[in-house]
């Protein structure tokens, strides 16, 4: 059963082929994604804490996602 | 100042649904590959080949349906000039042109079984191929043209000039005589697929479909970062 499963009569070659060539470039994709959305995370996260406490308190109170993305980051560090 | 800051009830949906499809989709995935490996049945003419289908299939309607999509959003934005459609519009580019190249790929491999050769310049293919190349010119004008509202209305009139590619694609098989078959699947009148190999293709394309729209939230949410560290700037 294994057997065929890979060989497939002979089509195993294009098959997995096809398979593994879609799920691969996908996973790629996906990881270089989130990377740069937890670089964007980050990089706005470093930009609020070297505001003025004045400055980030404006921020913070006026923009939910701001908050939203210290919390994030503080989260992860 | 700060009026940009409204969606932020979004962003937190944004959070939730990224955190659910990441919590069901392997689940799923395993579930819709042992249909499309293992349990669906090989095609009485072109065996276990048949099986290319559940990835070729599915990415070449994502690569349609987002392309249409952007043009869409495209002609809407060109006549309202809402900032909010260029990116999503945007964020959907880059999922569109991994799937055209995907279809082409994996039709490329399942053209050598089936016909006998990996590439041929098959009305079907090489309109895929121009879809491609319009994907590539609304995403590359983005990237390199600075001014924001000139590139906005560039990639905005290459989606509308792209639009008329998709029903060419869609008619190519019948228009021209070509490789490629005919559509089994159609959403009027009846599909000439067996239910067995129809259930898994459906299962596979809502497995992508939820990839797809996972890596969407995640660029949407990058474009949105984006704006506001540009705001953050003007402080």
């Amino acid at each position: 059963m294994i057997n065929n499963l890979i060989l497939m009569d002979g089509y195993g070659v294009f098959v997995w082929s096809s398979f593994m060539i879609t799920f691969l470039v996908c996973g790629i994709f996906y990881y270089k994604t989130r990377k740069t959305l937890k670089k964007y995370e980050k990089e706005f996260a470093k930009e609020i804490e070297s505001l003025s406490a004045e400055q980030k308190k404006i921020v913070l109170e006026n923009s939910k996602i701001a908050s939203k993305i210290l919390s994030a980051y503080n989260k992860t560090i | 100042m700060f009026n940009f800051f409204y969606n932020s009830n979004i962003f937190i949906w944004i959070e939730k649904l990224i955190k659910f499809i990441n919590s069901i989709f392997f689940v799923l995935l395993l579930i819709a590959l042992s249909f499309a490996l293992i349990f669906s049945p090989p095609d009485y003419l072109q065996g276990n080949s048949v099986r290319i289908m559940y990835v070729h299939v599915p990415a070449a309607w994502i690569g349609l349906a987002s392309f249409s999509a952007i043009a869409f959003l495209s002609i809407i934005n060109f006549i309202f000039k809402i900032k909010n459609l260029t990116l999503i519009a945007k964020s959907l580019a880059p999922i569109g042109l991994l799937f055209t190249c995907i279809a082409i790929v994996t039709g490329s491999i399942w053209g050598q079984p089936t016909w006998g050769t990996f590439w041929a310049w098959d009305a079907r293919i090489t309109s895929m191929v121009i879809l491609a190349i319009f994907y590539l010119l609304f995403i590359l004008t983005h990237k390199f043209l600075l001014e924001e509202s000139k590139a906005n209305n560039i990639s905005s009139l290459i989606a509308i000039l792209g639009l008329i590619n998709i029903p060419i694609i869609k008619y190519s098989v019948e228009w021209w005589a070509t490789l490629h078959q005919p559509a089994s699947i159609k959403i009027i009148g009846t599909s000439s697929i067996h239910s067995s190999m129809l259930m898994p293709l459906l299962l596979m394309f809502f497995v992508l479909i939820l990839y797809c729209a996972l890596i969407f939230l995640m660029k949407y949410k990058t474009e949105i970062i984006r704006i506001k560290k540009k705001n953050l700037k003007r402080i």
